[in-house]
């Protein structure tokens, strides 16, 4: 039976009928049609199914569609500001931190994270928080790059 | 992937969580922070046909540190204890646990109480927690019972707990001055890791520097997370030193009985014992010196 | 100051702020009115006779639309290479792996199709499984394949030169075996396709394809359909590395449920099914022996090679060429001997993944010509410089290099590590070593016999002139491709790149090879820089009968034409556009004649402006059998320099930094050549320290997922240093090569060696685990204890 929860998703409120045996990325990318978010491995592995929930970065295919009743959610497509790229996202592109982008939005969500919790981290610190994300085409290095630049401005 | 169908239950009190979990017994799972239900449901390992959350229990999220004793709640995420002032100053290795445990993404949801209850050999809260000598409460709608955490598992899945009880909270007692601890996990790669071995290891020092109390345990080299009694002896009552330690670490592979399995052999696993346990005592000695 | 004016830059990739927002869709995001899900029944033995199929139960689940086995799809044989053409879409009589196809389902949702699936009934006899070369080879061994009753499925033997002579000659030989294990190609978005066919007998496949081209061929003759009424599309790839070259199951079951239902088809790989399907880079079992002479003079070379392949060929017929002929460069060798043997075994099949089948043999030949080097008491960069190609050397086997930067990149890695001032200088646990390596720039020939041109390219301006509209069948699966060839176009026309838009990976554009063997930068490069000559030819002979002024004294650069002599008067060109804009706000105001007038001009006399360009390289490499493997019009070399820490009592390896020099000719992009050494570093050290796919002996893997198959994390992966060599290849647009593949050559052994200088360990297995160099380290202990 069906159950019907309320969920902010980029500052928009959403009415929704779930399955409880729904996962929240299914939620964002089937009912909500927000197909940013990806899946690569659904098991919590590989970190493209990142969004923001209630300020954490946490890997949506872990999470049941009914615990998010009541939850604020920030997927890719709340990040930038209308026409106006976000800093993090500005710095993937000029540094060409983005090649296959499968990762990106995960990646994406993760440096921002990052940067509202520590403004100026360390190299360390920027690979610890993205080190859930799994990326099989940049090898880290312009990703770190574009973050560290980022928190230099 | 599909999760198989459940009923889902939200209750919103611990009251409210244990009569649920008294009627449904052995047909219901609670669900936490999901990086171990959720999982195991997908690869069909488990296919519950009750499953209770415990999210929206707000007791359950509690810190509370007082009087030399800190208890914490059930349903704090091991990004919380991780970063947690309080636990930093006096579980320094329980710190450290949580910290190490999958990556960054999977601390914001796993719960210690999570992975207590999952019960697996390799996990990354048991060692420090067994080492700190915690105990946790299990609550039924009967009541209550405290138990030790070194008689809390049972096997690898396994524990004491009933079906209808619930861990909702772990008790640490804050340990002296003159004390410290350490925990060590080693992984293949540097993060996102199930430990091939770890070891935590406790020190509290007397008066004259030599060593109190002793604990060591190790995770991943048996069914549950295991006690090192060959290690302690040699410990206690001596001062400590490297010398020290290598023979504690040497006692302490002695005690495990790893197993051969697809990531890596038992010898290996023995020979680590030997190698985590050292530098855990290292590490508690460096804190019960500095503190 | 470049004298180009958009090439050789760091141009931001055309495709990164939709890929940046979530705008980018990628196959799992498409969505289709009335569309099915559909699903696969796959075997659960690794070796089985197929008794009975009874989907009765299945066909009558609510919900449920088709089941289709091989007797409603047909039995037509394909596989990537004509040469072997040894699979069917569903088993027949045997089932021959752990994941080989059974039956597909389509129906309304997912669950449906799932359980459908755990209705289908299916008698197996179960038969002895073979899961190793040894097994394979074994005296009584079953075949896997009738046709290939020894299980060999392919043998290579090939001699240049005298190599039994040639050792006889040499100072010092050595024979050493190497063993690397199965690695997966772990792209982070798994398989996928949507099948729609329409009720006019044309078929729309979108698949997460890194070849349209061959896809469309293969769904095309399986499913007996004509070529020009199969259209592929790729969306958006997230990662290919190889194995997302071949059509998969998935491609022609979407399709044929697509005909037969009447509704748009969907299918996704899980990630378990991405390890299942597999196609990725095989095991392989190197036996070496090298001779070299006093002055360190590398003589001769003979290579065994035996493959585990899996149960069908895939790639594999290339993969075993590949596994000798990549060892003919890039040092001088005059005596080449290689016999190689790929095995049929009860598991996934194993194909092309990057760097193919050249990786491991590279892996093995530099450790060893590491530990010569040693013995000889020559610094190993001075053993490699020393032995280095150069531009204008033959192989052996008949490679030509028209470019060759190999000494430049050994140079350049030495200098950028600091090699002279650490090599012998650091601690123990702590190494530093070196290693080479090359790569084709694009496979001289097609995988199936063909004069058709390698990649051909279709540009359109727009009507307006103030847009060049470039259509390739080429695939940008996270490369940079699209981007290159828009930056070609840009700088053939001789406009800015905000005015190239690039529309690429359909078949409806035109043939293109698609994204393999590292080609699509010099093949479709060179197809799009014709392309654009040709139109801005075509605009430029319209401006010339307008204004009187001959061809070769205009050019256009920056999106102005210029004029070699002079000013001429303008303005006729002008009103005509402005006074057909009138009302823009944006009509061209500059001092010069824009691109753009003249464009609009040409149109209005012509029509559509359409230019078109082709590639082919043309008759490549020697006439020996399997000549054709390998060659390529140019050949990119690399070299690296890493750091590694060991952890003596755990043998647990960090790296610590890596130097990475790579010869692409002439970079295009600067950003996308760095970002690619950066990608090929970080699959090349997981697969030195993390990867392995594991298997029990049931045929079952045991670590088909992320968690427990490592990929290096931003934990893992050091800060890389990549330094970019341009040798300027004749053969490649602007002189361009490739770097996809070839940067992935020295980064196992470039580690092998660290660990060796650090640990003093040969390690010949990889993965270089915690556990093997923990005994590999003891071992010495011991020997050393012994000794005393």
């Amino acid at each position: 039976m069906k159950k019907l929860i309320s969920v902010n998703i980029n500052d928009k409120e959403y009415e929704v009928a779930v399955s409880p045996n729904q996962t929240l990325v299914d939620l964002i990318r089937n009912d909500l049609e927000l197909t940013g978010t990806k899946k690569g491995c659904e098991l919590g592995d590989c970190g493209s199914c990142t969004v923001i929930m209630d300020g954490k970065p946490v890997n949506s295919c872990l999470v049941l569609a009914v615990q998010a009743n009541g939850k604020k959610i920030t997927t890719i497509e709340g990040v930038a500001n209308g026409e106006k790229l976000h800093p993090v996202q500005e710095a993937f592109v000029e540094h060409g931190a983005i090649q296959c982008g499968f990762c990106s939005p995960g990646m994406i969500l993760s440096g921002k994270s990052l940067l509202e919790s520590n403004p100026k981290p360390t190299e360390l610190e920027i690979r610890t928080a993205i080190s859930g994300n799994l990326c099989r085409c940049t090898g880290y290095q312009k990703i770190v790059e574009a973050i560290k630049d980022v928190s230099e401005k | 992937m599909l999760l198989p169908k459940f009923e889902y239950h939200e209750p919103l009190t611990v009251d409210e969580a244990c009569r649920i979990m008294g009627e449904l017994g052995q047909s219901a799972k609670p669900l936490a922070g999901g990086t171990d239900l959720i999982v195991n449901m997908k690869k069909k390992v488990l296919s519950p046909s009750h499953v209770v959350s415990l999210s929206g229990i707000a007791d359950l999220k509690e810190l509370d540190s007082g009087n030399g004793t800190v208890k914490i709640g059930a349903c704090i995420t091991a990004s919380e204890i991780a970063q947690s002032e309080t636990i930093l100053k006096s579980f320094s290795a329980l710190s450290k646990g949580a910290g190490s445990l999958g990556s960054p993404l999977i601390r914001n949801l796993a719960t210690i109480a999570g992975n207590l209850v999952s019960a697996r050999p390799a996990a990354d809260f048991p060692p420090a927690l067994l080492a700190y000598d915690g105990q946790v409460v299990l609550m039924k709608s009967t009541g209550e019972r405290i138990v030790p955490l070194s008689d809390f598992f049972k096997g690898p899945g396994q524990t004491v707990m009933e079906p209808d009880e619930l861990l909702t909270q772990i008790i640490l007692q804050k340990p002296p001055a003159g004390s410290g601890a350490g925990f060590i996990k080693l992984g293949v790669r540097k993060t996102l890791e199930i430990s091939l071995t770890n070891a935590a290891a406790y020190l509290a020092l007397d008066q004259d520097g030599s060593i109190k109390t002793a604990r060591v345990f190790l995770g991943s080299v048996a069914p549950t997370p295991l006690r090192s009694p060959s290690a302690e002896k040699i410990l206690t009552g001596e001062k400590p030193d490297e010398a020290l330690f290598e023979k504690a670490g040497e006692a302490a592979a002695g005690d495990s009985k790893p197993i051969d399995d697809f990531r890596a052999s038992a010898e290996y696993k023995k020979a680590m014992v030997a190698v985590l346990t050292k530098r855990a005592l290292n590490m508690a000695f460096k804190e019960a010196n500095a503190g | 100051m470049s004298e180009y004016d958009v090439i050789n830059s760091r141009a931001p990739r055309l495709d990164a702020p939709d890929k940046a927002t979530g705008r980018a869709k990628y196959i799992d995001d498409l969505k289709m009115p009335n569309m099915l899900y559909g699903a696969l029944l796959q075997s659960p033995f690794a070796h089985a006779k197929i008794l009975n199929i009874d989907t009765s139960r299945a066909e009558k689940l609510p919900g449920v639309k088709r089941v289709i086995t091989a007797k409603d799809i047909g039995t037509v044989n394909y596989g990537i290479s004509p040469a072997r053409y040894d699979e069917t879409v569903f088993c027949t009589d045997k089932a021959r792996y752990v994941g080989d196809e059974i039956a597909a389902v389509a129906a309304t949702d997912l669950e449906t199709a799932h359980e459908a699936l755990s209705l289908i009934q299916v008698d197996y006899e179960e038969l002895p499984a073979i899961l190793s070369i040894e097994e394979a080879m074994a005296e009584g061994a079953p075949a896997i394949q009738d046709k290939f009753p020894n299980n060999i499925g392919a043998e290579v033997h090939q001699e240049f030169g005298d190599v039994d002579a040639a050792l006889k000659e040499c100072d010092l030989v050595r024979t050493d075996t190497f063993i690397n294990k199965r690695q997966d190609g772990a792209f982070i978005e798994p398989h996928g396709c949507v099948a729609d066919f329409d009720r006019s007998g044309y078929l729309t496949l979108h698949s997460s394809a890194q070849s349209p081209h061959y896809t469309m061929r293969n769904v095309a003759m399986v499913l007996g359909l004509p070529i020009g009424k199969v259209r592929v599309v790729k969306p958006y790839v997230g990662g290919g590395f190889g194995p997302k070259m071949e059509a998969t199951p998935m491609d022609y079951c979407a399709s044929f449920l697509s005909k037969v239902t009447g509704c748009p088809v969907k299918m996704n790989y899980t990630r378990e099914q991405v390890f299942l399907h597999s196609r990725a880079r095989h095991q392989f079992v190197h036996k070496l022996t090298t001779g070299v002479k006093k002055d360190g003079t590398i003589v001769a070379l003979a290579n065994e090679c035996h493959m585990d392949g899996g149960a069908y060929s895939s790639f594999g017929i290339a993969t075993v060429y590949y596994a000798g002929s990549l060892l003919g460069a890039p040092y001088r060798l005059k005596n080449m001997k290689y016999d190689g043997y790929r095995l049929f075994t009860n598991k996934p099949a194993c194909g092309a993944q990057r760097g193919h089948g050249g990786v491991a043999a590279r892996a093995a030949w530099e450790q060893q010509v590491d530990i010569l080097a040693e013995d000889l008491g020559i610094d190993p960069v001075e053993m490699r410089l020393r032995n280095s190609m150069e531009a204008g050397d033959v192989t052996c086997n008949d490679f030509n290099t028209s470019s060759f930067g190999m000494k430049e990149c050994i140079q350049a890695v030495a200098d950028g590590s600091d090699w002279k001032s650490k090599k012998g200088k650091l601690p123990e646990g702590k190494g530093i070593g070196v290693a080479t390596g090359f790569f084709v720039s694009g496979a001289g020939y097609p995988i199936y016999r063909s004069e058709t041109a390698h990649s051909t390219i279709t540009i359109k301006l727009s009507d307006d002139g103030g847009i060049v509209h470039v259509f390739s069948g080429s695939a940008e699966i996270g490369q940079g491709s699209d981007t290159t060839i828009g930056m070609i176009a840009a700088e053939a026309v001789g406009v800015p790149l905000s005015d190239v838009r690039v529309e690429s990976g359909d078949t409806d554009f035109g043939v293109d090879l698609g994204a393999y063997s590292s080609r699509q930068t010099l093949m479709t490069g060179h197809a799009t820089k014709d392309a654009a000559e040709n139109i801005k030819a075509q605009v430029l002979e319209v401006l010339s009968e307008e204004m009187g002024i001959p061809v070769e004294e205009m050019d256009v650069k920056r999106g102005l034409i210029v004029f070699k002599n002079g000013s001429p008067d303008f303005q006729k060109v002008r009103t005509i556009y402005v006074k057909e804009h009138r009302g823009f706000t944006d009509s061209p105001k500059e001092g010069s004649l824009t691109f753009k007038e003249a464009a609009r001009l040409a149109y209005l006399r012509k029509g559509n402006i359409v230019g078109t360009g082709k590639y082919s390289p043309g008759e490549l490499g020697g006439k020996f059998k399997g000549a054709t493997v390998g060659t390529s019009p140019a050949y990119g070399p690399s070299a690296q320099v890493v750091e590694v820490s060991v952890d003596m009592e755990t043998g647990q390896v960090t790296v610590d930094n890596m130097n990475d020099a790579h010869d692409c000719g002439f970079a295009i992009n600067k950003t996308s050549v760095e970002a690619q050494m950066e990608g090929s570093l970080s699959m090349g050290l997981g697969e030195a320290l993390y990867e392995e796919v594991k298997f029990d002996d049931k045929g079952n893997i045991l670590n088909a997922n992320l968690g427990e198959y490592k990929l290096a994390t931003a934990l893992d992966m050091p800060p890389v240093n990549a330094i970019i060599v341009e040798s300027n290849e004749p053969a490649g647009p602007y002189g361009a090569k490739e770097v996809g593949e070839g940067a992935i050559m020295p980064t196992i052994p470039a580690i092998l060696n660290a660990v060796y200088d650090a640990a003093g360990v040969r390690v010949w297995e990889l993965p270089l685990t915690p556990e093997r160099v923990y005994k590999a380290i003891k071992e010495k202990e011991a020997k050393e204890k012994e000794k005393k």
